[in-house]
């Protein structure tokens, strides 16, 4: 019987809880910004949403689904939804497949995709890196590391993702020259192997030494890690080798060991996506379709935020902008 | 009914919790039916090892098993064969599975803990492996006693079963409902009035505590004990696969490296925080279904109190372990009473 008054108690307490909650109201526009995984590159396109927040007056709700799954970011989504968000930007997760699902948020409200994204979808948008074009810049650091050609080796996550295959194609159409160009002698260099690690950091190092193991004996040797871990592992896997300086490291994105080894020469350069920008802009054309006003959508619905390439002259000045951002 | 009072008062107050945070929308019917479509999706789950918990038994594996039934099933739809079909001999595999773990369990005496956590490893290395195996190659070489064949082919990719209008029928399982009642929760709702009657109402089910609780006097009392710990397993790993299989219908598409992954902790804990101790022989089906719903809840509360994601974890936790504690309190004030 006891037991049954503490019970009674409680619904009483919960109720009185729930009651002062009636009265918030919704204000400002709500818009949802949905990553698709847990990266450091996601607290920097958080920090750009804030900012666009605060100039145009928006509530953004920013989720990272924590173990990066399908799963997880629909629940998400499905949550943000009835939260009333009234534009949702999202890094989709499998764009072939998730075709229902995006659709089914644009029944409601305006979608755009971000970082990844998919063009079959009614989304209005697509704010990201055009990683092609970023692949032929990261080709084009290979050709200032090796002028006289040599051997080269790709190494990524995963083969599959949009983003790995088009930074993979451009790396190898610019040393070719051509477009679409298959191998296995690109111009004056060679592809030795693409090497995928599924995302375990260890198994990336260990690609990147078992390439260096195969390599040992070849003077002209330039390592390209495409995702954001795998230039840190490639230049550990090359100090380990105690070869670095001698083998050539390019790169993608802003790991702080990516930087530290430019800032060290050890790796020729990186090109970095602008991650804030992903996040600001998506923001402000939130905002604005929200206001009606959708003029700011490129007609072919492909909002390029370009890439930078980072060497040895800017390494500084980007790593302390970065640094600021971050909150270090 | 006073050992459910904990966990009864845990779901309240999380569901109180979550209307405060937010009334008009977290207490929207839309949002109702996504935290019912979610503890009906983890419910399955967690009844599949809370009767093998009751039997004295863990099985680690259930998350990959999920996804290996996520990814076999997708694979099996992708070569155009029958849904039916597909499902027939998916679930028939986690059957094979789960006697694989009853027997090396009963018949070979070794830790449930260590063989359902080598499956863990196994199940989810088949999951990557099973996309790029070239079936032919395999046949060709099995059927010519030769290796000459390269049987694998391709890299692991992800498999789905978007922009398949022929398959909506069955992904009304997953993502229907039925009068506003999402399909997945009438589903596990089945599921659990056959676990109710095995566990509450059959003979079986005093078996199953009665092994969980003390397995040697209950061979001593004439039960065929391993028959019944082997059913366990069996029960445990066909209930992962039916979660499996409702994850591709659900999300159209299955990552073979994540899919399911950490489900087993999801429905493990759901089952002990429902009142199942992990020594056997506690456990009920409501209270293993109110213990499903409080992660769901959790999940939920984090978004509409607007948690950022970075705690999320954290809040997750330290809510499980203050419900624990909370609930061995009010166990313990109740037995001391008497």
């Amino acid at each position: 019987m006891k037991s049954l008054r503490t019970l009674g108690w409680v619904l009483v307490a919960l109720a009185l809880t729930v009651l002062p909650a009636c009265n918030r109201g919704p204000s400002k526009p709500r818009v949802g910004f949905v990553s698709n995984n847990t990266a450091e590159f996601w607290t920097i396109a958080e920090e750009g949403t804030k900012k666009a927040a605060d100039e145009l007056g928006v509530e953004v709700v920013f989720r990272r689904p924590p173990n990066g799954t399908a799963g997880e970011q629909k629940d998400i989504i499905e949550d943000l939804l009835t939260r009333k968000v009234q534009a949702i930007a999202v890094s989709v997760n499998d764009p072939e497949n998730q075709l229902d699902f995006l659709n089914r948020i644009t029944d409601r409200i305006p979608l755009l995709t971000q970082d990844n994204d998919a063009p079959a979808s009614k989304r209005l948008c697509y704010v990201g890196t055009d990683n092609y074009e970023a692949g032929k810049e990261a080709g084009k650091l290979v050709k200032e590391a090796l002028p006289d050609g040599g051997t080269i080796a790709i190494f990524v996550g995963k083969p599959d993702p949009l983003n790995a295959r088009q930074r993979r194609q451009g790396v190898l159409d610019e040393l070719a020259g051509e477009k679409d160009a298959k191998g296995p002698k690109y111009g004056k260099y060679t592809l030795l192997d693409t090497y995928y690690d599924y995302v375990d950091f260890k198994k990336a190092k260990d690609n990147a030494a078992d390439a260096l193991t195969k390599l040992r004996d070849e003077p002209n040797v330039c390592l390209i890690g495409l995702w954001q871990y795998n230039p840190p592992m490639i230049l550990g896997a090359v100090k380990d080798a105690k070869r670095e300086g001698k083998v050539k490291v390019v790169g993608f994105d802003e790991h702080e060991n990516t930087l530290l080894g430019i800032k060290d020469g050890l790796i020729h350069g990186t090109v970095v996506q602008q991650p804030y920008k992903f996040g600001y802009e998506s923001v402000k054309l939130m905002d604005a379709i929200i206001k009606g006003n959708k003029s700011g959508i490129p007609a072919n619905g492909l909002m390029y935020i370009p890439h930078i390439t980072i060497k040895k002259d800017n390494v500084e000045k980007f790593h302390q902008d970065l640094n600021k951002l971050l909150g270090k | 009914m006073s050992r459910l009072l904990g966990i009864l008062l845990m779901v309240l107050l999380l569901y109180g919790a979550l209307l405060a945070s937010n009334f008009e929308d977290a207490g929207s019917i839309e949002n109702h039916r996504n935290i019912a479509r979610r503890t009906g999706y983890f419910g399955i789950l967690t009844l599949g090892v809370g009767l093998l918990i009751i039997s004295g038994g863990i099985d680690l594996s259930i998350g990959s098993v999920v996804g290996l039934s996520a990814i076999s099933f997708g694979l099996l739809l992708e070569k155009r064969m029958s849904p039916v079909l597909a499902i027939v001999l998916v679930l028939s595999g986690t059957v094979l599975i789960g006697l694989f773990h009853g027997l090396l369990v009963t018949k070979l005496r070794l830790q449930p803990f260590i063989v359902t956590l080598c499956g863990l490893f196994i199940y989810r290395g088949l999951a990557q492996l099973a996309p790029i195996l070239n079936f032919q190659a395999l046949w060709a070489n099995l059927a010519g006693f030769s290796w000459d064949q390269n049987i694998l082919q391709g890299s692991s990719r992800d498999v789905g079963i978007g922009g398949r209008p022929d398959l909506a029928d069955l992904r009304y399982l997953a993502s229907g409902e039925v009068s506003g009642v999402p399909m997945i929760l009438i589903l596990m709702i089945g599921v659990a009035t056959v676990a109710t009657v095995l566990l509450h109402l059959s003979v079986y089910g005093r078996y199953l505590y009665a092994i969980g609780y003390n397995e040697q006097a209950a061979r001593y009392a004439g039960i065929a004990t391993d028959q019944y710990k082997i059913l366990a397993y069996v029960w445990c790993s066909l209930m992962a696969g039916v979660g499996g299989v409702l994850l591709l219908l659900d999300l159209e598409t299955a990552q073979p490296t994540a899919a399911g992954g950490l489900y087993e902790l999801y429905a493990i804990t759901g089952a002990v925080l429902g009142g199942c101790s992990l020594r056997g022989g506690q456990g009920m089906v409501a209270g293993i279904i109110l213990g499903t719903s409080v992660l769901p809840l959790l999940r939920n509360l984090c978004i509409f109190a607007g948690i950022p994601s970075d705690l999320e974890y954290t809040v997750i936790g330290l809510a499980l372990l203050l419900g624990t504690v909370a609930d061995e309190l009010l166990k313990r004030r109740a037995a001391a009473r008497g």
